[in-house]
């Protein structure tokens, strides 16, 4: 079977082509912009021309036996150092194909989005160039041939997420969020660049100067000794942590959400942000032999599940709660590929960018029609205004609360089984107790935002439902969310399990079996604690709900449990002091001490010497008299 | 004998160095030089009567002849020195202090 | 090409440059040297294309200078200069393009400044070497002396005085070396290849040692050398500080691989930790001072010590990846944070003010500028796709060999340069329009297109870098080779090829 083609790079070079246009059209025109329906036209080509590709490649995938199903393109010799060999090269197999459909799927669906919402902005030829860079880089990511091409893209999506979360320069604190979020990620890439560096070493030898790319790894993978293996996954995993916001460097998500909400959709919760799912889903080979390794992906993940899922119960901004949302689920996320049910992660990936997007885009569509308001507690009633987003989001808060037969059911759920059926039975636990917290907190806003009566009268007189180019998007996400999760429907409902089938070449997993009745008990109970969760929901919110001031433990949720704060305090001011210090201290009283030390010792010698240049004649006069007088006994001695 | 001589310019050198060192008229200064020159020649002249040569009596009358030319520069710079500041104090004149 | 390519290339702008002076109108000056520099770009491309990355030391012209003490005037470039080379040749006429300076005198100078440059880096014979190497401090003298800030004076004498002490510790270990040789094989020399022979270790060779040491780390600089470093930058006018940074810096990171690997191996390996472990420091602190500074200019200059820092540990590291990455660094730093100094220089014609306190939105007043200089930057912080990566990527993962926890450490460059750079641009660009700013404008179409060579190789570099390692790395392998190769061995392969000669 012929492995290698010449179409993968297109996939990512088309968006990046769109970006480069958009990019030098915006940059030389933007005292006096070009039509929008230009720009729009010419960001919509990349996506959808990445979507064909994408397409093609699934379809010749398909056509190849299962055990061999890859596509390799090498396009030259990236760099090649001693023993290692870097490609620039694509690798296709079914786990980057999934991620391509979604990620060109939903990437496009938010471009069209994005002509509606960013209409009439100053900027909008530099978003959508932002964007189509974007677009090009996750598929980069995506698509990388090995860690380090795959680097590339990694990198690139978080400059572009900078770019874009600090799309509205003027404001300082949107700035400081788009630093934020760079410098967090920085964090997170100097653990996947350790990991990438201790990886080759560990496998230096048994590579033997071959490409450093997935096959190669994969391959040569179990001559990997134990303490090393253990450290490239921990390593590659804090990388993970900081593109994916775990604990501990989740801080950065929810303040991304300064961006345009489009964006938020895309890269805050669809895409950008699974990158670390996907990586640890690439490695599942390492992450499959170090099991001490999953377990801390697996308790990460579930422990900022639950934290998050706390602080978006009691937060009041609308985006904030979606983005805490996002941190919780890819909580999930990690939960499921750390206990080693790797497709059902990937599967939580899929349906999560669904159910994600059609929130942020929805939520973006109640801003929209608000006029950039966000408090939830300034909203309510708008089912009357907006009947059309009323429903999305409410498909989408189902989804998200993981209620049957919404996408977010079926994938939560496999990874909730799975933790149970490999024994993590705490973890099951926890997963459980969130499922509710994520019931309550998306019903919350559910209730809050378009039930009851209007708080706030006189935005509510303004609200309007978005315009068609908006809200297409909203109801085929809409649709998608409702039935992607039949797409992995498990055995348990008489299903194939498509998407596990699927991926299956591309990940080690083991299956771990248990029987029907734990897996309906299992399913039943966690059903209850989500319809709980909305009751509960129901009761405090949807009948006159008091914007009272919070206390105790919800005022400490609300503010975060204080980890910003901390961090703040015992991080970023100490840097920053001490980078005062050195230079108004340390540099030139320690350092330069010697220096300054020197150039004193001559000064003082000077001022010694000094003493006898008297400047009288009659002195210099004694010196000489004085002089030779010694010379005279001197020779006077020695004749 | 001849020490006595030696002794003589000896005690003249000495009073010149003392005139150069301590007295601060520039005048003065170069009137103690011409002690020390004489001082010199003196010791010439004493050595040439007891070594029976010519070249000390020769050496004698260069140093009148130097002497001379230098007293004539001699002046001339004091005169100079005299239109700058006003006065042959030569605590003045103290450029070279570092 | 021609036999000697390297003699004109560094006479050509010594001549020029003093030729310059003659020249009676001013606004000449300034083309004549575009001109010549041109000229030296060109001889420096096609050398590079004509390079053999297998062939070792070649261009090679030597003509006896004094012959009793073994002294010839020997010129060649092998894999460790070329990039060096490269570097100074190419970057050399933006100098000339996108500065306003005025003066014949300036531009004698920087003419001299490249001759010089480039007579030390191909220089095969020590004291050659030693003479160019003294020679391109004389032109950095005068300039930041008659053309730098208010602060020029004490910064002049502190670079002027503070780099010669260390060269003449080199000069000691100069003449040391030859003696050696003297004693051990009977006859002078100061050529490099035969000197190699030498694999100097214990007594006096120590000291010896860490006098080249100190001399190179005086003029690249290393922590805690690097204290004269952030005034001489801030105080220089910006061709100046741009050839500071970009190419004499890099030249004390040559010297080190070319001279300290070879002449005193054992020492080196036994003292690499400790260089090694200075480089962090100089990287971490750097980055952090810079962090605390209001001019731009001055946290520039740090932030070059912080990278400087970074290929210095390169070279400690000791093993092909990281001496690559290092040598690739050389030409990737020069492109990102050389071209900021210019950039910032730019700035400071129009607003005459580099006060980070006073800028603000300057992104949408000239956005051509804030894309060049924001692509210069993420050169300069190492995003991958652009130059600065590969240099980065390559030494990490050297350093990862050599120590896990030096390498944990050397990681922390991709931390410590994202937050002052950040942190700059949100000040300079972004943020809203500050009554300074309102006087900027764009980017020329002229100085677009001078520059847009350099953001074209920003990204050549970090996506074809392989174009530039398959010349430098057989030689950087020989290196390593030779370094870690008993030192008996070397005395016998030398002897037979210099027999064979």
């Amino acid at each position: 079977m012929e492995h290698t083609v010449n179409y993968l790079v297109c996939i990512p070079l088309l968006p990046l082509a769109g970006a480069f246009v958009l990019g030098m059209m915006h940059m030389f025109t933007c005292k006096n912009p070009l039509p929008e329906k230009l720009y729009s036209f010419l960001a919509m080509l990349g996506p959808l021309g990445s979507l064909i590709f994408t397409l093609i490649v699934f379809a010749t995938l398909r056509e190849m036996p299962a055990e061999s199903r890859y596509l390799t393109q090498d396009l030259f010799t990236w760099f090649s150092v001693g023993d290692l060999h870097v490609d620039m090269g694509f690798f296709a197999d079914p786990l980057s194909t999934l991620f391509l459909l979604f990620v060109t799927f939903i990437g496009s669906l938010i471009h069209i989005y994005s002509i509606g919402y960013m209409a009439g902005e100053e900027n909008f030829g530099k978003y959508f160039a932002y964007f189509n860079l974007f677009l090009g880089s996750m598929l980069i990511l995506v698509l990388g041939n090995g860690p380090v091409v795959m680097f590339i893209g990694w990198e690139a999506v978080g400059l572009c997420s900078y770019l874009l979360i600090s799309f509205y320069t003027k404001e300082r604190d949107n700035v400081l969020a788009g630093n934020k979020a760079f410098i967090v990620n920085r964090v997170g890439d100097l653990g996947f660049v350790l990991g990438v560096a201790v990886l080759f070493w560990g496998l230096h030898s048994a590579l033997g100067g071959a490409g450093f790319d997935y096959l190669n790894i994969k391959a040569s993978a179990s001559s990997l000794t134990g303490g090393a293996g253990l450290a490239v996954c921990l390593l590659l995993f804090l990388g993970a942590t900081g593109k994916s916001a775990q604990i501990p460097l989740y801080v950065w998500l929810p303040d991304a959400m300064a961006g345009p909400t489009p964006v938020s959709a895309l890269i805050h919760a669809a895409t950008m942000v699974t990158a670390g799912v996907y990586m640890v889903a690439r490695f599942s080979f390492l992450y499959a032999s170090f099991p001490l390794a999953g377990d801390v992906v697996a308790w990460v993940g579930i422990l900022t599940a639950l934290l998050a899922a706390i602080i978006g119960c009691f937060q009041r901004d609308i985006k904030k709660i979606l983005a805490y949302s996002t941190v919780s689920q890819l909580g999930y996320m990690f939960a499921g590929v750390g206990v080693a049910a790797y497709s059902a992660g990937i599967f939580h990936v899929f349906t999560h960018s669904f159910f994600k997007a059609l929130l942020f885009l929805g939520a973006g569509s109640v801003i929209y029609g608000l006029h950039h308001e966000q408090d939830i507690w300034k909203m309510g009633g708008l089912k009357k205004k907006m009947p059309l987003t009323w429903i999305v989001m409410v498909i989408g808060a189902l989804a998200l609360a993981g209620f049957p037969p919404f996408a977010g059911f079926f994938s939560k759920d496999e990874i909730l089984f799975m933790a149970l059926a490999k024994g993590h039975w705490m973890i099951w636990l926890i997963g459980v107790g969130v499922a509710g917290l994520t019931a309550f907190y998306s019903f919350r806003l559910i209730f809050l935002v378009f039930h009851g009566e209007p708080r706030d009268q006189k935005s509510y007189e303004k609200a309007h439902e978005p315009p068609p180019v908006m809200t297409i998007p909203l109801i085929i996400l809409a649709v998608g969310a409702t039935f992607a999760g039949f797409f992995n429907l498990p055995s348990f409902f008489a299903g194939d399990s498509m998407v596990s089938t699927w991926l299956a070449p591309s990940l080690l997993e083991h299956h771990s079996e248990a029987s029907r009745v734990t897996e309906g008990v299992a399913m039943v109970l966690s059903i209850a604690v989500v319809l709980l969760g909305i009751f509960y929901a129901w009761k405090t919110f949807a009948f006159k709900p008091q914007d009272k001031p919070l206390t105790g433990f919800a005022k400490w949720a609300e503010d975060k449990f204080y980890v910003d704060e901390f961090y703040n305090a015992f991080i970023v001011q100490p840097w920053i002091a001490f980078g005062r210090t050195i230079s108004n201290f340390i540099e030139p009283n320690i350092v330069d001490f010697p220096i300054k030390g020197t150039a004193w010792l001559y000064g003082v010698l000077g001022m010694l010497f000094k003493v006898f240049q008297a400047g009288y004649v009659r002195v210099y006069a004694i010196y000489m008299v004085i002089g030779l007088s010694l010379m005279s006994i001197f020779l006077s001695q020695s004749l | 004998m001849i020490e006595d001589y030696l002794v003589l310019s000896v005690i003249l050198f000495c009073i010149g160095i003392l005139g150069v060192i301590s007295r601060r008229n520039v005048f003065t200064v170069l009137m103690s030089i011409e002690l020390m020159l004489n001082a010199a020649n003196l010791a010439f002249v004493a050595f040439a009567r007891l070594n029976e040569t010519m070249d000390g009596q020769i050496l004698a009358m260069m140093v009148i002849a130097v002497a001379a030319a230098e007293a004539a520069l001699g002046l001339a710079v004091i005169i100079l020195l005299h239109r700058q500041k006003g006065r042959l104090d030569s605590n003045v004149f103290s450029l070279l202090k570092g | 090409m021609f036999e000697s390519a390297l003699t004109v290339m560094i006479f050509l702008p010594i001549v020029a440059g003093a030729l310059i002076l003659l020249c009676p109108a001013k606004g000449a000056a300034r083309i004549i040297g575009f001109f010549v520099s041109l000229i030296v770009l060109m001889i420096g491309v096609q050398l590079f294309i004509d390079f053999d990355g297998q062939a070792g030391m070649q261009f090679v012209y030597s003509t006896p200078w004094i012959s009793s003490l073994g002294i010839s005037f020997g010129l060649g470039v092998d894999g460790i200069s070329l990039l060096v080379l490269l570097t100074s040749a190419v970057l050399f006429p933006l100098v000339f393009c996108v500065l306003k300076e005025q003066s014949r005198n300036f531009y004698a100078n920087l003419l001299l400044c490249q001759g010089a440059m480039i007579g030390a880096i191909c220089a095969t014979d020590l004291v050659v070497f030693y003479i160019f190497w003294e020679l391109m401090l004389v032109p950095i003298f005068f300039t930041i002396g008659l053309y730098g800030g208010p602060g020029r004076l004490p910064a002049t004498l502190k670079i002027t005085i503070y780099t010669i002490a260390g060269s003449l510790l080199m000069l000691v270990g100069i003449i040391y070396v030859a003696s050696c040789y003297h004693q051990q094989f009977g006859v002078w020399t100061f050529n490099m290849a035969r000197l190699s022979a030498l694999s100097l270790s214990g007594g006096f060779a120590g000291w010896a040692f860490l006098m080249f040491m100190i001399a190179f780390a005086i003029k690249i600089p290393i922590f805690p050398f690097h204290t004269w470093l952030p005034d001489a930058y801030t105080e220089a006018p910006p061709a100046t500080s741009f050839v500071l940074s970009a190419i004499m810096a890099k030249i004390g990171v040559y010297g080190m691989i070319r001279f300290v690997l070879p002449f005193f191996a054992p020492e080196f390996i036994s003292w690499a930790t400790f260089f090694l472990f200075l480089g962090i420091i100089g990287m971490i602190y750097c980055g952090i001072a810079a962090i605390g500074q209001k001019d731009i200019k001055r946290m520039l200059a740090f932030s070059s010590a912080s990278h400087m820092g970074v290929i210095a540990i390169g070279v400690c590291a000791m093993n092909v990846q990281s001496l690559t990455g290092s040598l690739f660094q050389i030409a990737a730093h020069a492109t990102s944070t050389g071209v900021l100094f210019l950039f910032v220089g730019l700035m400071e014609e129009r607003l005459k003010t580099r006060n980070i306190d006073a800028l603000g939105g300057l992104a949408y007043r000239a956005p051509i500028f804030a894309t060049f200089f924001a692509v210069a930057m993420l050169a300069s912080v190492g995003l991958p796709g652009t130059s600065g990566f590969i240099g980065e990527f390559l030494i990490i993962l050297g350093t990862v060999k050599y120590s896990m926890f030096l390498g944990l450490l050397t990681g922390f460059t991709l931390i410590v340069g994202v937050c002052y750079m950040l942190w700059m641009f949100q000040r300079v660009f972004y943020e809203k329009e500050s009554e300074t700013t309102t006087r900027f404008t764009d980017l020329t179409a002229g100085e677009a297109f001078s520059f847009l060579p350099v953001m074209i190789l920003i990204f050549v570099m970090g996506i074809f870098p392989q174009l530039f390692i398959s010349k430098i790395e057989p030689a950087v392998q020989q290196q390593i080779a030779q370094l870690y190769a008993p030192a008996q061995q070397q005395v016998v392969t030398n002897e037979i090829s210099v027999t064979d000669k």
